[in-house]
């Protein structure tokens, strides 16, 4: 087995305790790194696609890579991958720190969980050996509760991932948290809630060698030192809540349920105004030196807010008051829930009770108090909140009258903070998106804030620059390394086969690596059609399509040229 | 003309915004780093750092410093990365 890795898996089965090694071979490891790369190809192997997201056979994969462990910065990521319950497409989510590093020294590549746990339970791990014990007293904590309960009654050595109550309720979009982040998209947290695990504490000593430490080393020392530079001080000075000013400037701020590409509240979530009210300290996940996050105090706690949390959370739902931002995010986190699709589902709602289309009169754009109203409901799943916690796809599907067309979705998961009138290779992105529409799997936003394309008029050129964010966030996601460090790589696929020859002795290129990026989307793909996708689903909501952006007559992307550049990804990536 | 900052720029300026005058982008580059020293790591007369983007009017991403500019153009300077 080459360094860097176990060469195998724990396949666990909460049902019965069973547990098994599974070896995992080297072409395979080759293959498809770690990640999400690796986790996507057990769920293909474990006939994921084809059982219920909820159901006890329903495979739960948390993937580490070859680089986890390493001194590699930013390294110490893990993937969760599973069939998702708010698309029942692919779903991969990454989260970073130390449950990275004591999972894979638990002496394996990657935890499989399957089966449903007869009681609310706990899962230990500890240095491979597997305990499932009473979850008797967790029932209902919050994420952070859970965690500090639990490293309590461990150890402070075990690292933890659990639930909050929204994923023992099965919201579809609940979260996975660990140290106070999570991995936040498409509802592990529910998946892992339908196995009647609250939570999974691991710890462990089994460490891999490398290649070539000498040279990883230096590489790795080399790679810090460049992680202080101009291309991270956004994240490292401001953190992504910077982006906020910027996208309302550019039209590109979604607002009001994408009602509107400007919010004229927007300086008032800045982070300079936010600082005013709320000091803020930095903070990094393990092993990382760029330390992006910005925690906002309240309350004596310090909120972590990113953009994506300020615009669904505030411009979205028509909210500029900052302290009901950062009250939102904070309770999002503690309750276990996508700060992205609660806002979206949230915002749809509002639009939808403006409308007249459904009878809760209190929920409205601007309110906070309903924003944070709604946000309990959800996490217990009471009154309205029941049907919130399905998404907004399965709200527009309850509420009919049309209300799919400005459901702000695709393929049933929220669309993130661009609005794809006014950014259309960001668009594209979104609508062939394996996850659905997401900024992580596609970066193309990037793209459109260039001289590189007319964010305005996609052009088939735009394609492939639509397809070379996606190998990278598809290759970046497997090794795994953070997407912030993204702009200090001169050429991205060369110095990543760096890594790799040290790391794991490999002879690996650039070229294999681009081969390998677009195996991993392929695999996403071969997933999506077994689990029943079809062609129609690359699309945007009619809303996206035909109208130009209120503000903006030349924001307009139309059904056909949408059409067209969809049918250009699809030729591209099957002619590749 | 009128020059704008947001993120990284606007931090480094210490400003919103600013009046420059300037016949291409080459030159207002070279202007507003002697404007801003704090600029420099970013900005120089032949261009920007990756990290940085220049947008003309809310529309075109410029960065050619031969680039003509109009006395009425508004040229906004940001981080490129504007991404979560």
């Amino acid at each position: 087995m080459p360094p860097g890795y176990h060469g195998c898996y724990l396949r666990i089965d909460v049902s019965t305790g069973r547990t098994e090694r599974v070896p995992l071979s080297e072409a395979l490891l080759r293959g498809y790194i770690g990640g999400s790369g690796l986790g996507t190809r057990l769920l293909l192997d474990e006939a994921g696609a084809a059982v219920d997201p909820l159901a006890p056979e329903a495979p739960l994969i948390f993937a580490f890579s070859p680089l986890v462990g390493t001194p590699l910065t930013t390294s110490a990521k893990f993937a969760v991958v599973s069939r998702s319950p708010l698309t029942e497409r692919i779903n991969d989510s990454l989260a970073g720190s130390g449950f990275a590093l004591a999972g894979k020294h638990c002496g394996c590549d990657a935890i499989v969980i399957v089966g449903r746990a007869d009681a609310l339970s706990v899962l230990v791990i500890d240095d491979g050996e597997i305990q499932l014990r009473s979850g008797d007293g967790l029932q209902g904590a919050s994420c952070p509760k859970t965690e500090d309960t639990l490293r309590a009654a461990l150890g402070a050595d075990y690292r933890i991932a659990s639930i909050g109550p929204a994923g023992e309720r099965l919201v579809r979009y609940a979260t996975i948290s660990h140290d106070r982040r999570h991995a936040g998209r498409g509802g592990s947290g529910a998946v892992l809630g339908s196995k009647n695990i609250k939570a999974i504490a691991v710890r462990g000593t089994q460490r891999c060698d490398w290649a070539h430490p000498e040279a990883l080393v230096e590489l790795s020392r080399e790679l810090s030192q460049r992680s202080f530079g101009p291309a991270t001080a956004k994240y490292r000075e401001l953190g992504t809540a910077a982006n906020l000013l910027t996208l309302n400037r550019f039209g590109a701020l979604p607002t009001r349920n994408f009602q509107s590409g400007t919010f004229d509240q927007a300086a008032s979530l800045s982070p300079a105004e936010l600082g005013v009210r709320h000091p803020r300290v930095r903070a990094s996940c393990t092993a990382c030196t760029i330390g992006c996050e910005h925690l906002y105090e309240l309350d004596k706690a310090g909120v972590r807010v990113e953009y994506e949390s300020l615009f669904a959370l505030g411009s979205l739902c028509g909210i500029g008051e900052g302290s009901t931002v950062l009250r939102a995010s904070q309770r999002c986190d503690e309750v276990g829930i996508d700060t992205i699709s609660a806002g979206g589902t949230i915002a749809f709602a509002m639009e939808c009770v403006d409308r007249g289309l459904v009878d809760e009169k209190w929920l409205t754009f601007g309110s906070g108090d309903a924003v944070l109203k709604a946000i309990e409901l959800i996490g217990r799943r009471e009154g309205i909140g029941d049907l919130l916690a399905e998404g907004s796809r399965r709200v527009a599907m309850a509420v009919g009258q049309g209300s799919m067309a400005f459901a702000p979705q695709v393929k049933g998961l929220e669309i993130p903070g661009y609005e794809p009138r006014a950014l259309q290779t960001m668009a594209l992105g979104f609508a062939v998106g394996s996850r659905g529409a997401d900024h992580n799997r596609s970066g193309a936003y990037e793209v459109d804030l260039s001289d590189r394309v007319d964010r305005r008029h996609a052009t088939l050129e735009s394609v492939q620059h639509a397809i070379e964010t996606e190998d990278r966030a598809a290759l970046m996601d497997s090794l795994i390394l953070c997407k912030f460090l993204r702009g200090v790589f001169s050429d991205f696929y060369d110095e990543a086969a760096e890594m790799l020859r040290q790391v794991t002795g490999w002879d690996v290129t650039a070229g294999e690596l681009h081969d390998t990026a677009r195996r991993i989307v392929a695999a996403k793909r071969e997933f999506n059609v077994a689990a029943g996708w079809t062609p129609d689903e690359d699309t945007l909501p009619e809303r996206f399509l035909d109208a130009a952006l209120p503000n903006d007559a030349a924001a307009v992307l139309t059904h056909e040229r949408l059409q067209q550049l969809v049918a250009e990804y699809h030729r591209q990536r099957t002619n590749s | 003309m009128h020059v704008e900052f947001l993120g990284i720029p606007r931090e480094r300026a210490g400003v919103a915004e600013v009046e420059i005058e300037a016949g291409t982008f080459g030159q207002l580059l070279g202007t507003l780093v002697s404007r801003f020293p704090e600029l420099r790591e970013l900005v120089t007369e032949r261009g920007l750092h990756s990290s940085i983007a220049a947008n003309l009017n809310g529309d075109e991403f410029v960065s050619d410093p031969n680039r003509i500019l109009a006395a009425n153009d508004r040229v906004i300077l940001l981080s490129a990365d504007a991404g979560g």
